[in-house]
């Protein structure tokens, strides 16, 4: 295997390094499998700290609530469909959060962002009933029509804030898993 | 009843007075139960007010109840919002159960939700915080000091390959695997 791949390698080398025709057909990106990674230098991870503790930008984060996820930020409204138990009222704390960022940069989570890392608080405040939905069924030349009326719960949740708690790198003590 | 129902209004999601920043506000005002003393069709309400109501008015001090008994008329809850939104309900024959979940809603919706079809299930004043996307987003910033027209990104690359092409490619690769042959040894 591995002398086909340098064999690959040094033809598309060939083709990059003459102008011609056919260089047109080559991609310029390198295999992933040559393509260095570039090591996370602490540089980067200390400007992301100092930024987290300047609070330079509006966070934002993508949450996990019921199956859905997210995009959440300050002052975000959210409505959630179906049987929750929060009533109004309640300060909840949003934890699965898969992704929390700033204007400059974006913490992944791998599928969660480290616990403890990003706190996502919100207020529930309304719980209702859906408009009436109808669910109209039919199929032609067949005698078959069927009609149905449902209406969902719905809970709207305000997004209180979307913090950024600890500093990156730096693995929280109150650590619950 | 459905999205294509004239009559039924579609809004966004919306909180009124910024409803939950900073502090939450129970949205429900006012309660009026009406009932009949007598009739059959206001048991189930009778139940509820019986059983129920003063403990509903004791844990909810920002409501306002009143009750309006009426001869020989259906029982109707209608339940008023700090939006101005007024929700009537008729209770006819309903059972003390089903009164008191009705009621429960009527506690904690912020008004009169249903009435209106959510066309979106988020509000966001903030929609997007990394910038939109655009075509040129995580483009190669040279393109912006190219003097155009250049060459290099006026070439015609879209060309099916010709039959040319294809033999030098496969002449160059016949080569290589010559090559390889000898040096894998």
């Amino acid at each position: 295997m591995s002398f086909i791949r340098a064999g690959l390698q040094k033809i598309t080398s060939t083709f990059r390094s003459t102008p011609g025709i056919i260089s047109r057909y080559v991609t310029n990106l390198a295999p992933i499998e040559s393509s260095v990674v570039p090591k996370t230098t602490k540089d980067v991870i200390a400007t992301c700290n100092k930024l987290i503790e300047q609070k330079a930008s509006r966070n934002f984060a993508i949450i996990h609530l019921l199956g859905k996820q997210w995009r959440v930020t300050d002052g975000d409204l959210v409505v959630v469909e179906g049987y929750w138990p929060p009533n109004i009222g309640d300060k909840i704390t949003l934890d699965k959060v898969l992704l929390a960022a700033t204007k400059d940069f974006s913490l992944i989570g791998r599928p969660l962002v480290q616990p403890g890392l990003v706190t996502v608080t919100a207020t529930i405040i309304s719980k209702g009933l859906s408009h009436t939905r109808t669910h109209f069924k039919k199929k032609r030349r067949k005698q078959y029509m069927r009609i149905n009326f449902q209406r969902a719960e719905q809970t709207i949740l305000r997004i209180n804030s979307v913090e950024i708690a600890s500093k990156i790198n730096e693995p929280s003590k109150s650590n619950v898993f | 009843m459905s999205n294509s129902n004239l009559f039924l209004k579609s809004g966004f999601l919306r909180a009124p007075l910024q409803n939950g920043v900073g502090r939450f506000v129970p949205q429900l005002q006012r309660i009026v139960f009406k009932f009949c003393k007598t009739h059959g069709a206001s048991r189930g309400m009778r139940d509820f007010i019986e059983q129920d109501l003063l403990d509903f008015a004791k844990q909810n001090p920002n409501i306002v109840v009143y009750m309006k008994p009426r001869r020989h008329r259906s029982p109707v809850i209608v339940a008023e919002y700090l939006n101005g939104d007024r929700f009537w309900m008729s209770m006819h024959n309903k059972t003390h159960d089903e009164i008191t979940k009705w009621v429960e809603v009527m506690r904690t919706q912020q008004g009169d939700i249903a009435a209106t079809r959510l066309r979106k299930l988020q509000y966001t004043d903030h929609p997007s915080i990394q910038g939109p996307w655009t075509p040129f987003t995580f483009k190669d910033p040279e393109l912006n000091v190219a003097s155009l027209p250049d060459s290099k990104y006026g070439a015609n690359d879209r060309l099916p390959m010709s039959a040319t092409e294809k033999l030098r490619l496969m002449f160059e690769q016949q080569k290589l695997n010559e090559s390889d042959i000898k040096t894998a040894e």
